[in-house]
């Protein structure tokens, strides 16, 4: 019980520090907004002038970009401390997270409030409105209680991702274009339906870097899609069993890490 | 500024890079998969229909852009925060006191910066490209000539925008946003991911308005020979105008940040 207490207060801190400039945080959703607009404006642009992509329509593809949200942005709240994880390890700051009687994974995970959820969260509702109308999803109860199931599942994945990457650090130290490239750039994989590639990548968008799991597979089963390129209809339901692999692995990773470390002395 | 002090700025950044090595190579990494999505992405679009030619591009056309357009990309990149970072250390004071132009030395960084991004990115990206994708590019002379001039316009640009941006921290604590912000307004506009033929018509006015354009799909159209070569010139005019424009609004900032600059200690 206290434990939870420490970490709330963690928590309640992070936020008061991130609200610090008001007129900052307004302006910092605003620019999120408007970079997600713009991909989604690209989409629009694609088309407008092609119709579909590979059998995927408009809606379709907002409904894939809104389950890519939501995932997204509840990872970014809990794991955004992750990201800049390398300059805790350089700085020596790691060391003090190491001499508190808390579990260090908890601490660093605590010690950072990300804002731009909310951006993701405006963004992750309005695509799945639009998605919904454009392409007629009907939902059905069984469809709407598997959604945050799904989300959820995402989220382990991305996340688990996020900190197994992150756990580079406690090795090479500075890791920071690794951690870009992997967590930010390899997105862009899941902007487009997964049957786009070719079939050696989207094995490894399957079951190496199982990217797709977060949008492409399950958005089959609220689509009422069949299955199509590497999808075997099992997949359509793999997305939370994959997550909770995605996230063991990974926090194993980061314990074999924490006992890696080394302080760089700084 | 003198020849050989522009050069010794330039060196000394150049030098900075070379010392993150795994850096460099995830770069490569990450350039690729871009041109590796947006080959798979045009390919999967071209395929769809019997017709072989889209708004002037053929596919083989439209996956040069696509390599092209991320080679002068990479080409392009450079720190955007180095002048947030010396407000925020307060070694700001030292520029000002310089007997040297504030502007050309940050391009002389930058132009270190790039070169390193060139030598290290560019060329393995647009080979490995060459040897993976149907590409072809016109090797006319003259072509090549005008290209390099257009590219160097397009890069002056660039980097003028990148200064009026930094220079917002003369007034801002926090500039993050307006760079999320510029970046946002950067993919979208400047044909960098979807060439702007492919533009609906209503959004055409608004690309013409801003200066992104003339940054990254001016250039890249001409080394690809979308463009006439009739057409080069009234291109290359309406580049220098938009230099011309940038560096008044560059040094009206300057001067007016000058005086409002308050260094938080230092």
């Amino acid at each position: 019980m206290e434990t939870i207490r420490i970490y709330l207060t963690l928590f309640a801190t992070s936020i008061k520090a991130r609200m610090e400039y008001k007129a900052s945080f307004l302006f910092y959703i605003f620019a999120i907004m408007t970079f997600y607009i713009g991909q989604i404006g690209l989409l629009f642009v694609l088309l407008n002038r092609f119709h579909q992509i590979k059998g995927w329509t408009m809606g379709e593809m907002v409904f894939l970009y809104s389950l890519h949200a939501f995932a997204y942005g509840f990872t970014n709240l809990i794991f955004s401390q992750l990201i800049n994880f390398d300059k805790m390890v350089v700085d020596g700051e790691f060391d003090r997270v190491l001499v508190r009687p808390l579990s260090p994974l908890g601490q660093v995970i605590f010690s950072k409030f990300e804002v731009s959820t909310a951006a993701h969260l405006i963004i992750g509702f309005t695509a799945l409105y639009f998605g919904t109308h454009l392409a007629g999803i009907e939902w059905t109860l069984r469809k709407i209680l598997l959604f945050p199931v799904i989300v959820g599942g995402g989220v382990l994945i991305a996340g688990g991702i996020r900190l197994a990457v992150t756990a580079v650090a406690f090795w090479t130290l500075r890791n920071r274009s690794l951690v870009h490239t992997v967590i930010f750039s390899s997105k862009e994989f899941i902007n487009y339906p997964v049957n786009i590639y070719n079939m050696g990548m989207q094995f490894f968008l399957t079951f190496i870097f199982p990217i797709a799991f977060i949008n492409f597979y399950p958005a089959h089963f609220f689509l009422d899609r069949s299955g199509e390129g590497l999808l075997h209809p099992a997949l359509e339901m793999g997305t939370p069993i994959v997550g909770i692999i995605v996230f063991t692995v990974s926090v194993f990773t980061w314990k074999v890490g924490v006992n890696h470390y080394q302080s760089t002395g700084s | 500024m003198k020849p050989e002090l522009f050069f010794k700025f330039a060196s000394i950044s150049f030098q900075k890079q070379v010392t993150y090595r795994f850096d460099c190579f995830v770069g490569i990494v990450n350039g690729f998969l871009y041109v590796f999505i947006f080959t798979s992405l045009w390919k999967a679009l071209y395929s769809q229909f019997d017709t072989t030619v889209h708004n002037g591009f053929t596919l083989t056309a439209i996956t040069t852009y696509a390599v092209l357009v991320m080679a002068v990309r990479i080409s392009f990149t450079m720190d955007d925060s180095i002048i947030y970072r010396k407000v925020m250390d307060g070694s700001i004071a030292m520029e000002l006191i310089r007997p040297t132009s504030f502007f050309f030395m940050n391009l002389a960084e930058n132009v270190g910066h790039s070169l390193f991004h060139i030598m290290a990115r560019t060329f393995p990206v647009v080979i490995i490209s060459l040897l993976l994708f149907d590409i072809s590019i016109p090797l006319e002379p003259v072509r090549l000539l005008v290209f390099i001039f257009s590219f160097f316009a397009g890069y002056i640009l660039i980097s003028m925008l990148n200064f009026a941006a930094g220079l917002l921290a003369f007034w801002f604590v926090e500039i993050f946003p307006f760079m999320l912000f510029k970046y946002a307004l950067f993919t979208f506009f400047s044909g960098g991911l979807v060439p702007i033929d492919f533009f609906p018509e209503f959004l055409k006015p608004l690309v013409n308005f801003l200066p992104f354009q003339y940054m990254l799909y001016f250039p890249t159209v001409i080394l690809t020979g979308r463009v006439p070569m009739a057409e080069v010139p009234s291109i290359i005019i309406s580049q220098l105008m938009w230099i011309l424009i940038m560096g008044v609004i560059c040094s009206l900032m300057w001067n007016a940040g000058k005086k409002k600059l308050v260094i938080q200690g230092g």
